[in-house]
Formats: structure tokens, C-alpha cells, sequence
């Protein structure tokens, strides 16, 4: 295998690369700012620079170091290779760049929102000088709203175009540009023509200073304070790998996490921004039940009673086959079995179905590879799959146009359910399925209030996936796992928590807590080892950040 | 060493060969009644390697300030694939102090164009881009005008007699620019002219590997491209008995000065303009014979050689050989455009230098963090000094920062830099006692008449 030298240190590589692309497969840092994986390289911020020798094969292959300083993420590698990122030469030019970086950045850290995850302040500690010889006025840029998501700190920006590529080549929209010249350059928009594409977002998290501000996240909280959670996407089918920053309980923002084979570097605005209704106002806290013509809270005890009591009745009356669960994608696999198993417990022959699939519109790919994918719900495919492992085979398991068809049947013999809603929007609520379950006994299993909510005889308080651990099948079959990041809101349970404790209620298992170990050892097969878990290092690191040795 | 007879102004009446009033513009029917198309008709009939060879045995150097050599910028073409290969002419000439091109396109652009003609048909180049400086309204619309005529005589477009070229028949355009100096850098000019921002581009590959719309590409000077009908039409012998001709003691290898050049002089002398001169002429013989010596009471003081990106020659340097080889010889960057500009003793070098360091600073593309943030720098202190407020130190940094940023040390994609560097470290160290009497006394003992109109 060929292999090149950084700093003494023997860095092996495959194919064509760049110095810096091979330094950072090696855990080798060279400071660098406008490039990015992701990004076509421009080679303009100039603090990659190195010295480099290489063998010249007209001289014997002897090493032979070239006279100029080198951009490391644009020279490519060639075996024999070595390069010198902490030579006299290279460190007097990281300090200079640095300087010269610093020379009209307004050095406002203390209300600047990237302090503590920023570049520019890493690499001052690290490559920087303590002092600037500057002492003439800096130059004021303004400040300015570019679109529905994002603000620009212009003083802050330092020029290295980064979110200009990416709004050419990723998303393909081009809002972005670079205005002026020489030390007064700005990046700025058109006039009237806003960022306001569906990955807007993204400029946030690759601007490498402060200059690209999420107006979501402003001022809201210091970063040192937030705690990483890697988690999926939970809102549609993409299967995105994304961060929970969170603290004190409070999601603060999500961010992409680095994934080669899917989002790679990338999450939608949509992804991004849809964790609001985790601390929607409206939320469900209290179990409640229908108590004469009106929602009546109660403690969970009763609940569970209640909501047995009424499932037995039908049970009772109509015999085996007149229960069913509908199990709502927006649920984890596993809680999807446990639910399927607590229907089965009571009733052998209950209905299992899937529940509305939400879709928007169509697929869009964008010209960076990007897909944004028209099913808006994280799970339809893994629902179906544990509840097929209750059931028994595909033909154990209706779609939810099918489980309407069922209910609407007058031979229908269902007579009580457990359904199951979870959705951020309205867009999952069924006017449907209302009208189809009619009078019959109605266990539901909600987060917000909602049409079906109101007229359940018994509605149990659920959570949002950022408050649970579990697995995701995303809209290419691949079984994702992610963990809990926040706790459940107070009043509240998880789903998989609420089988449990009926299946406990019923008499049919001792109580336990909700694990998704546990449940996924239960399952068997492929649940138990071929759910793919962020790594070790995911969990513990931020994205691209490296934290400084004092 | 004088030139016996016009060469490039040949139909362009110049001292001491005529009188600058008589100057008129040359069209298709003078300029080939005085010998034009004839290098071209010569050329039309030669293999176009062949055409390759004689500008290379000429060793015509570029004339647009870097200096290298023509004749094997047009041998790095890649083989002929069949797809489209460009001719891109930089008529940007935006360096201060430089307005050779300037005369060639008001009245004789006729000489360029034969020179265009003969490399498409040498290079198999089937589109040439003239691109011209945004500010030249007059001169665009006089090539234009040529153009025009060279089409209706069949050098360029259908049934051209340059015949098909890559199966194109072959076409020049004129492209105007829109006013940035960094788009006469060559690879900023072909962004430019691909419609995106004038960033240069970083290299390699080479333009003529890839350069406009990623194809093969050569990118020549507007006086270099001049140059090449005289030569086809009268051979590298000719060309080569003209100039200073190689330095003592170095390998045949290394380029040369041969050959005329026009020089463009301006400032305080009595007949500013442009002249045309063998290579290697004095700088004394060509502000006393061409351009009637220094004005009255004037004494010469400093020269900027080519362009203020050279850097400048010293009181001491007054005889400095114009030639390629003036960089080494008396510390400057080069010979650049040949645009000199003769300052008299009553200049404030450092107001020159500020006034130079505010130029780069105004036209630094931005794309590199060094020279975008450092050429402000510089700026920023020269103005401080200039106004009173400098210390030793100040001129300390300013030696780093001229040292530290630019190609050359490699911390920038182009040259720009280097211009702001060399200019400001050459009148630093040349004239180092003015400037430490600025920052010292806090006065100079100079007047503030010259330089920025101060």
C-alpha cells in the first residue's frame, strides 16, 4: 500500500487523494478552513500550507523538497511523499494567516454563538499568536437576514466561501455569492432572492466561524453547556444520521452527523426544524378517559385498568378476532413487537396494522445527491417488520387502507383497539379513521391532542423519539438504531413502556422497565446484532471539532 | 544598440521616425499595402508545426509582463483530440503605468489580428476572445471595427482562408471586461470570461491543458501576438539580430532578451509616451533620446520599470539595461509591461507607496486570505506613516508582510501579492532613510506635490 509521511508520522492511502483528505483518514489535523469534503476545493484560505518533498524519479526517486510552501488540500499524494506541517516555514505561515484572519474580525467571541465550537478560536489557541500587531481601525460589515432560517455576520466571515460552494453544488440554487472585493468582500444575496432553499440549514454547520447564524438556535445557549446525543432522523423515511444537542431536558437543535452511505454531510431544513413539537406547549401529560361524555385525567393505574377492562369486555362478548393494535410509523420497531405482543396476550386473533403512512409530495434529489423523501414518517417498514415477527408472515399484517376497508366492513368483528398516533403534524391524523372506528372502545396512544384523541375512551400520554431508544427501517430497508437523548416528558411514557406495563397489568409478564436490548434479544434474528448503532466515537465527539489541548 | 527601423510602429507614427499628430487609423487596405497578411500568407503555407518552430527559434518572450517564452507556450498543447481549442488575446492591460497595447488597438489592430490568425493556424486553434479592458470604449469599438474588415477579406469566419480548424471555421470576438485588474491575470481572465467572478484559478492544470471552458487554451499578450507576423514574415534571424540578446554566462537554455519592445513612459519627463526600442536599451538613453529628458529643474530620483507591480529602480539605477534581466540585476521583480514611469526629486516615495499599496489593496480579488487581509494591511500602515502616525516598528512589519505573503513564498493561488510586495519592499529598502525620517521626525523633508495629486 503506498504511503506518504506527515510530520514523522507513516500515513497510508488508496487511489488519488489529496495530502490533507490522507492526513485526516490518519488522524494527522492540518488546520484548514474553505475545504470540505463535501465541497469542490478552492485552496484560498492558505493556512493548509505545508512543506512538502517529494522523490523525483529523473534524480534516482531522491527526495526532493519543493521550494514553495504547499497547499496540502490540493496537492495530491504521491508514495515516498514527505510533508512538514510543523516546519519553521509552515508555522510562520499558519501564524501569519492567522493574523491576517484576525486583522477585521470583530473578535466579538463573548456574544458570538459559534464560540466554543469555532474554528478560528481553536486554531488562534493551536497555530495563532497571542497578540495582533494590528492597530488600525477594523473594517465594520453588516449584519444581515438572509433567509427564513439563517443570518449573516458579515464582519465575522472569513472568506472562505464554503457556504457559496455549497449552495452551487449541493443544493444547486446558487442564492449565495461573494460581493466586493479584496478586504471589503462580502457574501451577501440577490436582491429578493432569499436562502430559502430546503437545506438552507446547512450553511450553518459548515461556516466555519460565526458568520452564518441559525436564527432557530440564536442566542438560546452556550455550546459548552450542550450534550451530543446521535440519534436518526425521526420525522421522515430518510433514515438521516442526525445529532441531538440537548440540556436540562431541552432539545436545543439537531445537526447532521457524518454518514458516507446516506446524508453524508447534509439534513433537511425540514429534519432540522422538525423537533419542535418535542416541546410543543399542547403535549399530552395525563392519561385521561371518557367519563360521562367528557376526557376525564386520571393517574395511569386507572388508565391501564380502564383501558384493560374495556379491551377484555370485547373479548368477552365477541370472542378471539375482535381486537386490533394499529401501530403508528412514527413508532420504534421495537415498541411496535411489544405492542403487537400486549393486542396478541389478550386477544390470539387481534387485527395488526400498520397506520397512516404520511407522503408529501414527491421525492426531490438535489444536484449534490441529496434526497428529500415524500414519506414523512421515519419507520413504516420496521413497524411492519416486528409486527409480522407477532403475526406471523406478511399476511399477518394489514396496511392502513386495508385496516380501514376492515373496520368498515359490516362483518366486522373488531370491536376494541389500540391505536397508536405520535405525528408531529396534522398531516398524520386520519378523518378516515375516525369516521371507520366509530362507537368502538378506543385505546389511543398520543403525544399531541387530536381529532382521535378526543374521542378515545382511554388516551395514555406517549413520547417523541428523542425521548426513547429504539430503531428506525428508513426508506431503503436499512435498520437504524438510536438512542434516548432527553428524558420523558413528566406524565408521560413511552409507548414500548406502556405494552410493557399492560402486558404486566394483564397478568402476563412480570413489570420491567422499557429496554431496547432486552426487546431486541426477544425478537431474535437479525434484531440482535444487525441494527447498525452510532460508533463509540460518534457518540463521544463532536462533527469535525477537536477539542483543545491547553 | 538603437533600432534602425520601426517594427511594431511601423504604420503608427512615432518619434523619430514621425510625427505622433499624423497618426491615423491603419485599415485592412493600408495595412496590406504596406506588407500586412504578408507574414500570415507566408505562414498559410507552412505545416503549422512549422509555424510552432519559427516562434520558438526567435525565442519571442511574452510581452505582457511575466516573460515566458511564446514559442513553448505554444508547444505545451495537448495533441489534437478533434474537440474545440480556444485562442484567448489579453488586452486587459489594466497595470498601472502600462499603455503599449493602448496605441497598437487605436490605430493599427490589424497587426494583432494577423498575429491571431497565424497562431490559430499554428496552434489549430479555432476561437480566438480578445479580451479587452472595460475602460478601452474606443479601442473595443476600432478592433471591432478591424475585425469587421478582416472578416469581409475572409481571414476569419466562412470560407475563411485560414480553412476549417477543428472542424470550425475559425472566429475572433472581442469580450470587454468590467474593470478589475485581476482579470489580466491569465487564468482570472478566462473566469472571467466564462461569465463567473475573476477569481484566478489555481494551477495546474495550465490553461493550455485546460483553460476556457476547460479546453485546451493559449493566452497571449496583445503585443506578443503583434510580434508574430513580423517575425513569419521576416524569420527568427531577423528577429534575434535585435535586443540585448542572452546575458554572458548562462546556458543557451535560458530565455533571452531579443527583439524591439515598446516601452510606455510617463511621468516627469518632457515627452511622455509610448516608444519603440530594442531590448536591453538604457533607461537613461530612452528618457534623454526619446522622450526629450527629464522636465525642467527635474531630477531623476526613482523609475518604476514595468508596471508598478515591478517594484522600483533607485536614483543609483539610472542607466538600468531594460531587458529581461533587469530583476536580478537591480533588484527589482522584472521588466514587466515595460511601462515606465520616471519620478523626479520633489516625489514622496512615501506616498508612492501608499499610493501603490492602496492600488492592490482596491484590487486584491479577496480570494486568498493572505493578500486579501494583508495588502489591506499595508495600506492601512503606509497611510498611517504618510499621515504621521508610523513607528519604527511599523516599517519592521511592513518588511514581513512583504516578505511573507504572495506566490512566490507560496501562500497565494496568484501573483498579485507579489506586485503589492515587491513595490512596497523595493521603495522600503531603496529609499529606507525617507521613510525613517517620516516615522522618527514625523515629517519629511520632501514635498507631497507627486504621487496620489497630495
Amino acid at each position: 500500500m503506498p504511503s506518504i509521511t506527515i510530520d514523522g508520522r507513516q500515513c497510508n492511502y488508496e487511489g488519488k487523494k489529496m495530502i490533507l483528505q490522507v492526513a485526516q483518514e490518519n488522524g494527522v489535523e492540518i488546520p484548514h478552513y474553505c475545504y470540505h469534503p463535501g465541497l469542490s476545493i478552492v485552496a484560498s484560505c492558505r493556512i493548509c500550507l505545508a512543506e512538502v518533498a517529494q522523490p523525483n524519479p529523473r534524480n534516482g526517486n531522491k527526495l526532493e523538497l519543493i521550494p514553495k510552501l504547499m497547499p496540502t488540500c490540493q496537492t495530491p499524494v504521491a508514495d515516498g511523499m514527505v510533508v512538514y506541517t510543523r516546519s519553521p516555514k509552515a508555522i510562520a505561515n499558519q501564524k501569519a494567516v492567522m493574523e491576517y484572519l484576525l486583522i477585521n474580525h470583530p473578535l466579538d467571541c463573548p456574544v458570538c454563538d459559534q464560540a466554543g465550537e469555532c474554528h478560528l478560536q481553536d486554531y488562534s489557541y493551536k497555530y495563532g499568536r497571542a497578540e495582533s500587531r494590528f492597530v488600525d481601525d477594523k473594517i465594520k460589515q453588516p449584519k444581515k437576514d438572509i433567509g427564513p432560517h439563517v443570518l449573516l455576520y458579515a464582519d465575522r466571515c472569513i472568506m472562505c466561501s464554503r457556504c457559496v460552494r455549497f449552495t452551487k453544488e449541493v443544493s444547486g440554487t446558487a442564492e449565495l455569492g461573494v460581493f466586493g472585493r479584496g478586504n471589503r468582500e462580502q457574501i451577501d444575496v440577490f436582491p429578493g432572492r432569499p436562502l430559502n432553499n430546503e437545506l438552507s440549514g446547512n450553511v450553518v454547520d459548515i461556516c466555519p466561524v460565526g458568520a452564518l447564524l441559525d436564527k432557530d438556535f440564536l442566542f438560546t445557549q452556550r455550546v459548552w453547556f450542550l450534550k451530543a446525543t446521535p440519534s436518526i432522523d425521526g420525522v421522515t423515511a430518510s433514515g438521516d444520521h442526525i445529532r441531538i444537542d440537548h440540556n436540562d431536558g431541552l432539545v436545543y437543535r439537531i445537526k447532521p452527523r457524518t454518514n458516507a452511505d446516506g446524508n453524508k454531510w447534509w439534513i433537511s431544513d425540514e429534519i432540522r426544524y422538525g423537533w419542535k413539537f418535542v416541546h410543543a406547549q399542547e403535549r399530552l401529560r395525563v392519561p385521561q378517559r371518557q367519563q360521562l361524555g367528557g376526557m376525564v385525567e386520571c393517574d395511569w393505574k386507572t388508565a391501564y385498568r380502564e383501558a384493560l377492562a374495556g379491551l377484555r369486555k370485547a373479548v368477552k362478548e365477541k370472542g378471539p378476532g375482535s381486537l386490533a393494535v394499529m401501530v403508528s410509523p412514527m413508532l420504534a420497531s421495537e415498541e411496535a413487537y411489544l405492542l403487537g405482543k400486549a393486542v396478541r396476550a389478550l386477544d390470539e386473533q387481534a387485527i395488526l396494522a400498520v397506520g397512516p403512512v404520511p407522503v408529501v409530495g414527491e421525492d426531490k434529489t438535489f444536484p449534490g445527491g441529496y434526497t428529500i423523501y415524500a414519506e414523512k414518517s421515519p419507520n413504516a417498514r420496521g413497524v411492519r417488520q416486528a409486527l409480522e415477527l407477532v403475526g406471523g408472515g406478511a399476511e399477518s399484517v394489514l396496511d392502513f387502507p386495508v385496516f380501514i376497508k376492515s373496520l368498515e366492513d359490516k362483518q366486522s368483528k373488531t370491536a376494541a383497539m389500540i391505536l397508536t398516533g405520535g405525528y408531529p403534524t396534522p398531516a398524520g391524523e386520519s378523518k378516515e379513521l375516525v369516521k371507520a372506528v366509530g362507537k368502538r372502545f378506543m385505546v389511543t396512544l398520543d403525544v399531541l391532542p387530536n381529532a382521535l384523541a378526543s374521542k378515545a375512551n382511554v388516551l395514555l400520554p406517549g413520547a417523541t423519539w428523542v425521548e426513547k431508544s429504539g430503531s428506525f427501517v428508513n426508506v431503503k430497508g436499512k435498520t437504524q438504531g438510536f438512542m434516548q437523548a432527553i428524558g420523558v416528558l413528566e406524565g408521560a411514557r413511552t409507548e414500548g413502556q406502556i405494552a410493557l406495563d399492560l402486558l404486566a397489568e394483564m397478568g402476563a409478564s412480570e413489570p420491567e422497565r422499557y429496554d431496547v436490548a432486552t426487546v431486541r434479544e426477544r425478537m431474535g434474528g437479525m434484531w440482535v446484532s444487525g441494527v447498525a448503532m452510532p460508533s463509540a466515537a460518534e457518540s463521544a465527539v463532536r462533527a469535525e471539532m477537536s477539542y483543545v489541548e491547553l | 544598440m538603437a533600432l534602425s527601423e520601426p517594427v511594431l510602429v511601423k504604420r503608427i507614427p512615432t518619434p523619430p521616425w514621425g510625427d505622433p499628430a499624423d497618426r491615423k487609423y491603419v485599415g485592412y487596405d493600408h495595412f496590406t499595402a504596406t506588407g500586412g497578411y504578408a507574414g500570415l500568407k507566408k505562414s498559410l503555407g507552412m505545416a503549422p508545426k512549422a509555424v510552432v518552430d519559427v516562434v520558438k527559434d526567435a525565442e519571442l518572450r511574452g510581452r505582457g509582463g511575466a516573460g515566458f517564452p511564446a514559442g513553448m507556450k505554444w508547444s505545451f498543447l495537448p495533441p489534437e483530440d478533434g474537440g474545440r481549442r480556444f485562442l484567448t488575446v489579453n488586452a486587459d492591460e489594466s497595470e498601472p503605468g502600462t499603455f503599449k497595447d493602448r496605441l497598437l488597438l487605436d490605430f493599427d489592430p490589424h497587426l494583432l489580428l494577423e498575429g491571431i490568425a497565424i497562431s490559430m493556424h499554428a496552434c489549430r486553434l479555432d476561437t480566438a476572445y480578445i479580451y479587452i479592458r472595460g475602460e478601452y470604449h474606443h479601442q473595443a469599438k476600432t478592433l471591432q471595427k478591424a475585425i469587421d474588415e478582416a472578416y469581409a477579406h475572409k481571414i476569419f469566419g466562412p470560407d475563411s482562408i485560414l480553412g476549417l480548424i477543428n472542424n470550425f471555421w475559425p472566429q475572433c470576438y472581442v469580450h470587454r471586461g468590467a474593470g478589475a485588474y485581476i482579470c489580466g491575470e491569465e487564468t482570472g481572465l478566462l473566469e472571467s470570461l466564462e461569465g463567473k467572478r475573476g477569481w484566478p484559478r489555481i494551477k495546474p492544470p495550465f490553461p493550455a491543458v485546460a483553460g476556457a471552458f476547460a479546453r485546451p487554451t493559449i493566452i497571449n499578450n496583445v503585443e506578443t501576438l503583434a510580434m508574430v507576423g513580423p517575425i513569419m514574415e521576416r524569420g527568427a534571424a531577423w528577429f534575434k539580430s535585435m535586443g540585448k540578446g542572452r546575458s554572458e554566462g548562462v546556458p543557451p537554455t535560458a530565455p533571452a532578451s531579443f527583439g524591439p519592445k515598446l516601452f510606455g513612459v510617463s511621468g516627469h519627463v518632457q515627452r511622455p509616451g509610448v516608444y519603440e526600442e530594442e531590448l536591453g536599451i538604457k533607461l537613461s538613453t530612452l528618457i534623454d533620446k526619446y522622450c526629450g529628458g527629464m522636465r525642467p529643474g527635474s531630477k531623476f530620483k526613482a523609475a518604476i520599470p514595468g508596471g508598478i507591480s515591478m517594484g522600483v529602480l533607485g536614483p543609483d539605477q539610472w542607466d538600468a539595461e531594460l531587458d529581461f534581466d533587469i530583476g536580478k540585476k537591480y533588484s527589482c521583480l522584472g521588466l514587466g509591461t515595460a511601462g515606465v514611469i520616471v519620478m523626479d526629486q520633489h516625489t514622496d516615495m512615501v506616498a508612492v507607496a501608499r499610493n501603490i499599496a492602496r492600488f492592490f489593496a482596491h484590487e486584491s480579488c479577496g480570494q486568498c486570505t493572505p493578500c486579501r487581509e494583508g495588502t489591506g494591511w499595508m495600506y492601512k500602515i503606509l497611510s498611517r506613516i504618510e499621515a504621521g502616525g508610523g513607528t519604527l516598528d511599523d516599517l519592521d512589519l511592513l518588511l514581513e508582510l512583504s516578505g511573507s505573503m504572495g506566490a512566490l513564498p507560496g501562500t497565494t493561488i496568484c501573483g498579485l501579492a507579489d506586485g503589492a510586495n515587491w513595490a512596497v519592499r523595493t521603495i522600503l529598502n531603496k529609499f529606507w532613510a525617507e521613510f525613517e525620517a517620516r516615522v522618527s521626525q514625523r515629517r519629511s523633508k520632501v514635498s507631497l506635490a507627486a504621487a496620489g495629486g497630495r
